[in-house]
């Protein structure tokens, strides 16, 4: 079933939405002011250490401390590793060898690399976070801390907010919540005015009530629940709980349709049997076509992948996770292509924290902190790498421990606020959604055009 | 016999353990055992994710429900060596620190130990609120050195011996009875741990894991770091601090000096005044259910008689099917807040999407409830005779008032019982069950049945 604007309007009617939507630039006109931010969150900590490898004399230093596979080492071999050849120059680094996709978006001037970036409460280095004169990030090495910090960019308090939801803060009222989540509830999405929207991965069940028809029976139930949900609510947790369902039924008439298989003629670039991040990113890609039907012109969207907690095994296991991070993200680059609005919308990872460059016993490794992160869209100013490489020596410089645990030398802040500006937020109004940022020396990383 | 498909999804996913739980959650004769073992499930975490054999995850699931009501000690000594454990986070085959090799004890266990399964990050007073230091900030409970000190603690433990095969120094994966100390692999030097204790060095796997248990168990944070998660789980996502303090009173001493009896923890949590009574009508009180809870609840209600299958692949839609965590966090953080700051732990899995599939799975389990899987060996599928509800088809009002006595305890306003009164007389007169249908679907999916009080 192709989803036309017109089931989408009866939709939004139906939710009384549709009177101003004839006024509305973005509602008919071409797409030109649309942009997105796409949130593809690593849970567990992916190690980025065997994310992105030095191919020069570094990789001396890399196998020395990461060790043979033989000795239950994490070494990937050095003729394995997709260079990462630069516009001009030989290559420096090397990407795993299971992520050829997004070698390719690389040499097409698509993809970006950013080095050690990672949650700081300022600027810091390793004899001054010795010294304790820069206070670490709360409970450094927690994954739901870190999972936290990452998304709220404030390691150094609680927050209640993240980054994305600050930023959607700032967007003028739409019809539809401007952030969706394909990946449920989640602190990057949470504003602290606006409440994002969670919506089912592909083929994970309908945004809408199923079983009903048109009997007078039916009927009558679907109306005496619109009604409940504004009955006895007497409780806070009940009030939650019906607020969360309102939004849900406000949205569904709109969005079923869109979300329904069949929707997006982006489906094919996913393959016959996508994997669960395929699954959310198509999801992504049907919502960014139905963008002009739905209103939208700035969405930011949440889609994670998890298992990347490799204590063990982690050579098996980061292959297979990163093979699926490369050919879901480049589906989605291509997806996004064919829509023509590549250069307006950039995905990037976040993720926990890094992993120690020892290994740890079991064939795997521990918890750390700097980690290296992928920007990939038509804005982003590919094939060049961001920030500083750490030194990979176990207590060398970079390194606050002695297993292999980086300083960060970059912030999320500057990390966040390089993607904000892009997106439309003011150079004023960055430090409402980033109040950490004037710690730091720079709030734009260069990465996006 | 089954296909390749079905073969598999036995014996390597936690498929039949769910199963089973779903039967003896909603029938089993020891409903607060199961209830406490469920809630310890998602306290000390492990996942059929990654613990792939199913014989495995129901040995650790037999583990829970044994140890639900003895001590925490034991809990935590039985949780430590159990092998399903030991894979899920690494201690099984944990060896000391390998030079020549380059490898370094695996903190898994430990880090999680302290974070999860015991003390929690920070300092805590007995009524649960955080210790802070003079500017405010929390006390952290243990830093890096303590995570390393526990690794190398927890080196030298294999799996147990399958019957019949020869003893190594590093068993292959066997999950039935505890793992087994090997002294060649265990770190031998001097370990710090928690509090300050200093394990000297020389002892035995079994000495030095002994005397890090019992300086783990002793934590003053564990009282009110488990009691608080028991009430979250069993009454109440907010209880008060004082509440919180009695709970970690009876922690510390049951009354005849023995600390951690979680059979006394339990009871006092139930029984507590803040668990009864008209507290309940404070509006802050309660908990959203979880998944498992909502189906299970529902279940029990409308006289379900089920194989579990439906409630498994339920649970699994909405999110939450048990024993398949998806990681060592559980389905939800226990200090999930809502906008409005107050704890609400379940409500991480209720969002726009999830409150469709709640009434979509409440509708199947009412209106459709699915026969026997024939790839399930023995299935019996799932019906429902709508319990206490059955005879009140034929009248509409006693019909509406024995819903909200049911699911509601008597709660529901005279307008939202007009308004359920309509719908039910609405439906075809002839169809009495279908009346019931409709009553039980309305107030299910309502706000109000979605907060446990």
């Amino acid at each position: 079933m192709r989803i036309s604007r017109r089931d989408v309007l009866s939709g939004l009617s139906l939710l009384g939405l549709s009177a101003g939507l004839g006024g509305r630039r973005s509602a008919l006109a071409a797409t030109d002011d649309y942009r997105a931010l796409v949130c593809v969150f690593l849970f567990g900590g992916n190690d980025g250490n065997n994310l992105i490898v030095p191919v020069d004399g570094r990789y001396a230093d890399y196998a020395a401390a990461r060790r043979q596979p033989t000795d239950g080492g994490l070494a990937l071999p050095q003729d394995q590793l997709l260079p990462l050849t630069p516009a001009s120059g030989s290559a420096q680094y090397g990407l795993h060898p299971d992520m050829p996709e997004l070698q390719q978006l690389w040499n097409a001037g698509a993809l970006g690399v950013l080095f050690n970036v990672g949650t700081l409460v300022a600027p810091t280095d390793k004899s001054s976070d010795a010294a304790g004169r820069v206070p670490r990030p709360q409970s450094l090495m927690s994954h739901q801390d870190q999972q936290n910090q990452w998304q709220t960019s404030i390691p150094d308090r609680p927050a209640r907010s993240g980054w994305g939801g600050r930023i959607a803060d700032r967007l003028p009222a739409a019809s539809l919540p401007p952030l969706v989540s394909v990946a449920g509830n989640t602190l990057f999405a949470a504003g602290e005015r606006v409440h994002p929207l969670a919506v089912p991965a592909a083929g994970a069940g309908s945004f809408g009530l199923t079983g009903f028809d048109s009997s007078t029976g039916s009927r009558s139930i679907r109306g005496v629940m619109d009604a409940l949900r504004g009955l006895d609510l007497d409780n806070a947790l009940v009030q939650s709980v019906a607020g969360e369902t309102v939004a849900a039924f406000a949205a569904s008439g709109a969005l079923a349709p869109v979300l329904a298989g069949g929707s997006s003629s982006t489906e094919a670039l996913f393959g016959p049997t996508p994997s669960s991040l395929g699954k959310q990113l198509l999801q992504v890609a049907r919502i960014i076509e139905a963008r002009s039907v739905l209103g939208a012109t700035r969405q930011i969207f949440f889609v994670s992948l998890g298992g990347f907690d490799t204590h063990n095994d982690q050579l098996n296991r980061q292959s297979k996770l990163l093979a699926d991070v490369s050919a879901s993200l480049a589906a989605f680059y291509a997806a996004t292509a064919q829509l023509g609005v590549a250069s307006q919308v950039t995905a990037f990872t976040l993720s926990d924290f890094a992993r120690t460059l020892q290994p740890a016993s079991g064939g795997g490794s521990d918890h750390a902190w700097g980690n290296h992160q992928l920007v990939l869209g038509g804005a982003v100013r590919g094939r060049q790498t961001y920030g500083t490489f750490p030194t990979l020596a176990l207590g060398g410089p970079d390194d606050f421990s002695s297993e292999g645990r980086w300083i960060p030398t970059t912030s999320t802040d500057a990390y966040a606020a390089t993607l904000a500006r892009w997106f439309g937020v003011s150079t004023g109004d960055l430090v409402s959604v980033l109040p950490n940022l004037g710690r730091f020396p720079t709030g734009d990383l260069g990465f996006l055009g | 016999m089954g296909s390749p498909a079905a073969c598999y999804r036995d014996a390597f996913t936690p498929f039949l353990t769910q199963t089973a739980f779903f039967r003896n959650a909603i029938s089993g004769p020891d409903q607060l055992r199961q209830r406490v073992a469920f809630a310890l499930s998602q306290i000390l975490v492990i996942s059929g994710d990654e613990v792939r054999p199913n014989y495995a995850m129901a040995e650790y699931q037999k583990l829970l429900l044994r140890d639900a009501f003895g001590t925490y000690r034991q809990l935590i000594a039985d949780v430590t060596l159990s092998p399903a454990m030991g894979r899920y986070l690494n201690m099984a085959n944990n060896d000391k620190p390998n030079p020549l090799k380059g490898t370094a004890p695996n903190e898994n266990y430990a880090r999680e130990l302290l974070q999860l399964f015991s003390i929690g990050l920070v300092q805590l007073h007995p009524d649960g609120w955080v210790a802070t230091d003079a500017t405010g900030a929390p006390v952290p409970t243990y830093d890096q050195d303590v995570v390393e000190g526990l690794a190398h603690v927890f080196t030298g433990w294999t799996y147990p011996l399958q019957p019949g095969a020869t003893q190594r120094t590093h068993n292959p994966g066997y999950y039935v009875g505890p793992m087994i100390p090997v002294a060649a692999n265990h770190d031998a030097g001097d370990k710090a741990v928690l509090g300050g204790v200093l394990i000297h060095a020389g002892q035995t796997p079994q000495a030095d894991l002994a005397q890090a248990l019992d300086a783990v168990a002793a934590h003053p944070n564990v009282g009110p770091f488990i009691g608080k998660q028991l009430i979250q789980h069993l009454v109440t996502a907010n209880p008060s601090p004082a509440y919180v303090a009695r709970i970690s009173a009876v922690f510390a001493d049951d009354g005849h000096g023995v600390r951690g009896n979680l059979g006394a923890v339990v009871r006092a949590i139930l029984l507590d005044p803040e668990a009864r009574g008209d507290v309940k009508a404070d509006p802050s009180y309660g908990r959203v259910k979880d998944p498992v809870m909502l189906l299970t609840g529902a279940a029990r209600a409308l006289g379900v008689t089920t194989d579990g299958v439906y409630l498994a692949s339920a649970s699994a839609a909405l999110a939450q099917p048990p024993y398949r965590s998806p990681s060592v966090f559980n389905f939800y953080p226990p200090d999930y807040a809502l906008d409005s700051g107050l704890l609400s732990p379940a409500s991480a899995l209720l969002d726009s999407a999830s409150v469709f599939t709640r009434a979509n799975v409440l509708r199947r389990l009412l209106y459709a409830p699915p026969g026997p899987d024939a790839t399930v060996s023995g299935a019996t599928g799932t019906q429902v005779s709508l319990g206490d509800l059955a005879p009140f088809g034929g009248d509409p009002g006693a019909l509406v008032d024995s819903a909200s006595a049911l699911f509601l305890h008597g709660t529901l306003s005279s307008t939202a019982r007009s308004m359920i009164l309509q719908a039910v007389n609405a439906q075809d007169a002839t169809d009495v069950a279908g009346r019931v249908r409709a009553a039980a679907f309305l107030v299910l999916t309502s706000p109000g049945y979605q907060v446990e009080r």
